[in-house]
């Protein structure tokens, strides 16, 4: 074979250098041959070139995917990659600011012009760690095998839907002290199937998703509950008004949440609600 | 392709006849496209909507549509999603992000997925964000801070890339040369 003989020639337009460094690279001879510390300290080499840099080997869920993939065994695996000593990231305001359906072009795409999102979201008070185990402990009798690392997680459906087996992507989100977003996104499979999943999966985690809107529970703010000139009816009509399923047709405004505890008793009893119909 | 170009026309016709059927999107068809209902208001559909309409005539053209969907498309330069969404979040257009538009926004993103929090809480996020934000402490973030800013959180730029653009129309815009020149050229759009 010629390149065993280094029997080669570069097109003409190479240049001399480029020329000399490859004919040491495509030396046959190991001894003699070019090394890689000496290539990277070439002339022509290091013209316009930028070393890569190598950012903390963070394990990346592709990677377990893969691993998840070829294994045939359809055996919920429950795999802890890394002991968390990690908090959740935090969700900066412009983070949380970019959730928003009018900044999410990708639905103009949507070939149904349904309600069916492949993202979903919802918040919770519990800490990170109880709002992981819930969710495992929730898919995983619904046939979904759970890969963990720290704060997100990978749920994948055993069984094989109308576009292959079902992926949903989990992360969790600091938004503020004691106040997590978790953020679920199919990654792989049929949209329909996804929402399905969510659906019966938010049954299970009714104990831990914070609704405020939740039919008329308040929670009162230390002192008078009721603020009339409270900062949040300054802003302008504009964005005061939110985008509502034509189905909802109340929006209960709730004064200052207090992040303390209150028993549900407490709330029914003390509340007093400040509503604005919208 | 012509098939291609065709898809993205195709995509607009759809859009734009949605509600008033002549060939522009109003902003009421926006705003069926992206939160499935014509009733109500958003604050982040006017940004997108006057981002879009670079005329300001209230309505966007096929061109519009074009130009501004270029900057989504995965391959466009950084620099140009950096500064679309700059001007995205610059209310007032004022050429600063100021605290104020912050907060605004904030409350409105609180209203769309209805989670309510106190003043302090708000305030909090809001003081955090400016922290990492604001490097000069003036209380408002010019664009040089959110350019590094953005590189320090990429995440941020999530929603600037439509990774459909990519197979629905990549004859349309330039290809993905490693000169990344990108441009509409709008010539090419009367032949529609």
């Amino acid at each position: 074979m010629k390149i065993f003989k280094a029997d080669f020639d570069c097109p003409p337009w190479f240049s001399s250098s480029a020329k000399k460094l490859i004919k040491r690279i495509l030396d046959p001879n190991p001894l003699t041959r070019i090394t890689v510390a000496e290539i990277i300290e070439n002339e022509w080499f290091k013209k316009g070139y930028i070393p890569p840099r190598f950012e903390r080997a963070d394990v990346s869920l592709d990677d377990v995917d893969a691993i998840f993939n070829e294994s045939r065994d359809s055996r919920n695996l429950v795999e802890q990659c890394e002991e968390g000593s990690a908090v959740p990231a935090t969700m900066n305001a412009f983070e949380l600011i970019s959730t928003s359906q009018g900044l999410n072009l990708s639905s103009l795409f949507e070939k149904q012009m349904g309600l069916v999102k492949r993202e979903t979201r919802f918040t919770s008070k519990c800490p990170a760690n109880e709002i992981i185990s819930k969710i495992e402990k929730t898919a995983m009798p619904m046939g979904f095998g759970v890969k963990k690392n720290n704060y997100k997680m990978k749920l994948l459906g055993e069984k094989t839907g109308r576009k292959g087996h079902l992926a949903v992507t989990t992360e969790i989100f600091q938004v503020a002290p004691s106040l997590f977003m978790v953020e679920l996104r199919k990654s792989e499979g049929d949209t329909l199937e996804f929402h399905k999943f969510y659906n019966n999966l938010s049954t299970g985690l009714k104990d831990i998703v914070w609704t405020t809107t939740d039919r008329g529970k308040v929670e009162e703010k230390d002192g008078d509950p009721f603020v009339p000139n409270s900062p949040k009816s300054a802003f302008t009509p504009k964005s005061e008004n939110s985008l509502k399923n034509s189905s909802k047709a109340l929006i209960c405004i709730t004064e200052a949440i207090v992040p303390k505890e209150a028993t549900s008793e407490q709330q029914k009893a003390k509340g007093r609600m400040h509503t604005k119909c919208l | 392709s012509v098939n291609e170009v065709e898809a993205l026309y195709e995509l607009f016709k759809k859009l734009s006849s949605s509600i008033i059927d002549d060939g522009l999107i109003h902003k009421e068809e926006l705003q069926l496209a992206l939160f499935h209902t014509p009733i109500g208001s958003n604050l982040f559909l006017d940004r997108v909507f006057d981002l879009f309409d670079e005329k300001r005539n209230g309505v966007i053209e096929f061109e519009e549509f074009v130009h501004a969907l270029n900057v989504f498309h995965p391959c466009a330069p950084l620099e140009d999603k950096i500064d679309f969404a700059f001007r995205l979040y610059d209310l007032r257009q004022t050429g600063f992000i100021e605290r104020e538009e912050v907060k605004q926004m904030v409350i409105a993103i609180l209203m769309e997925s209805e989670m309510n929090l106190s003043d302090d809480l708000l305030e909090e996020i809001i003081d955090k964000t400016f922290d990492d934000a604001d490097a000069d402490k003036d209380g408002k973030i010019n664009k040089e801070e959110w350019k590094a800013f953005v590189l320090r959180n990429p995440n941020l730029l999530r929603n600037m890339t439509l990774p459909h653009l990519k197979s629905v129309m990549n004859s349309y815009f330039q290809y993905c040369t490693p000169n990344l020149v990108f441009l509409i050229d709008p010539l090419a759009l009367s032949y529609l």
